[in-house]
């Protein structure tokens, strides 16, 4: 497989992901670039051309509030997730959960058959 | 931060206007959170060539500004089907008028010979086919955005059980074998019925036609097997798969065709000509010769269209 289709697929898995990623990470306030920073700290690698769009998107859509503030000598716009995007936020919760469920077994590693039949016989 | 300045421009000028003000101003914030963060980790203020890094980090401006706002495409793929369906079938339809057009043109006595009526049945397609696609695209481009492809082929009411059988690939009717057909067979229809048609409305008066007495009532005839040939063309269009009858159908209109390409070259002069032209570089037999062989070259198309059938026919039945 070459890099280019690594990276296409890696990036499809991990659309739908990322939206789960930011709306519970979102369950805290955050702007921008906190909200970066803290997905970042917690594993998940975003970079700003894809989060902030996203961030937007997902503001338009209703599933967050949104306000400008001052801090820090600087206006920030202020995200964190509204009362339907938790609604959302938990139900996609339990289909993740339930894909996660079904998914582990699936990606364990194959045993090969001859240890498969010991182990039946034991 | 002057380069900042003029990045978040740049992406502003790539952005609609109702967007442009705020996306710049959110994307301005977090290049200044992103910058001042890398200060604090420095230990000191950026130098001009930092902050030129990050923004080339971020990205050129065109390419920020669509990840803000996504191009849109002219047409939304999942009416592209549709689309596609449309244009084609509209496109055919031209196809024919235009056939039509130019044959009755030529009939009524304009000076134009095979090449120039050709010449202008291309010309007028194209004429045709991009005031078609221009109108078509627009169509579909301004239709609503939640327009769901199928809606007019009532999508939510088709059932399993009304799908056509699985069939071979051959099986498949092209729209373009249907189109060409069809023209075919309306060209033929109005140059034999035009002159006579034409005769009929102006009261009696004689109209030359481009066939032969002779060979214009063996054509007359025959128009029944063209009329055929039309009813089996739409047949096609309607069903696009080949089935028994609509393969015998065709097989009957094929061999009529021959016979009557047959019939034409052997009974003598097909068409009036005038040789007078030519006579410096054709004898009128010369001429006539040739017109007998380009009919049985001719003949070999449906001729080998009937044995086609025949083979088709027999696959069916196994």
């Amino acid at each position: 497989m070459t890099t280019a289709q690594l990276d296409k697929m890696r990036l499809e898995l991990r659309r739908g992901v990322l939206v789960l990623a930011v709306l519970a990470a979102l369950r805290e306030r955050h702007y921008g670039y906190s909200l970066r920073r803290h997905l970042q700290e917690s594993g998940i690698d975003i970079d700003e051309g894809t989060l902030y769009p996203l961030v937007r998107r997902l503001a338009e859509q209703g599933l967050l509030d949104s306000e400008w503030q001052q801090g820090e000598g600087r206006e920030r716009r202020y995200y964190q997730i509204s009362e339907l995007g938790a609604e959302l936020l938990t139900q996609l919760t339990g289909e993740w959960t339930t894909l996660n469920n079904a998914l582990g077994p699936l990606l364990q590693p194959q045993k090969p058959a001859s240890a498969k039949q010991t182990e039946e016989q034991g | 931060m002057e380069l900042v300045k003029r990045y978040i421009a740049a992406v502003q000028r790539e952005l609609p206007e109702q967007k442009r003000q705020e996306i710049g101003r959110e994307l301005q914030a977090n290049v200044m959170d992103q910058l001042d963060a890398l200060a604090d980790q420095q230990g000191a203020a950026l130098s001009e060539q930092q902050v030129a890094d990050v923004l080339k980090n971020m990205g050129p401006p065109q390419q920020v500004a669509r990840q803000f706002c996504p191009v849109q495409p002219l047409i939304p793929a999942h009416l592209m089907p549709l689309y596609k369906y449309t244009m084609y079938m509209v496109l055919g339809v031209l196809f024919l008028l235009q056939v039509v057009f130019m044959t009755s043109h030529w009939l009524t006595g304009s000076d134009f010979g095979p090449i120039s009526f050709v010449l202008g049945i291309v010309s007028g397609f194209i004429e045709d086919a991009i005031f078609g696609f221009t109108a078509i695209t627009l169509g579909f481009a301004l239709m609503p955005a939640n327009t769901r492809s199928g809606q007019c082929q009532s999508a939510d009411q088709w059932q399993p059980a009304d799908l056509p059988p699985v069939g071979a690939a051959w099986q498949h009717i092209s729209l373009s074998d249907v189109f060409t057909d069809l023209a075919t067979y309306i060209f033929l229809l109005l140059i034999i019925w035009f002159p006579l048609g034409q005769q009929w409305f102006a009261g009696g008066e004689p109209v030359s036609s481009v066939f032969t007495l002779k060979s214009l009532q063996l054509l007359m005839w025959f128009s029944p097997f063209i009329l055929l040939g039309v009813l089996s063309s739409l047949w096609q269009l309607q069903r696009r798969l080949w089935s028994r009858p609509m393969l015998s159908l065709n097989l009957i209109v094929n061999l009529a065709f021959v016979i009557i390409l047959v019939l034409l070259a052997t009974m003598g002069p097909v068409l009036q000509l005038d040789t007078a032209n030519w006579s410096g570089y054709f004898s009128p037999e010369a001429v006539q010769e040739a017109i007998k062989r380009g009919l049985l070259i001719t003949s070999l198309i449906p001729g080998y269209e009937i044995v086609r059938d025949i083979l088709r026919l027999r696959k069916l039945n196994k």
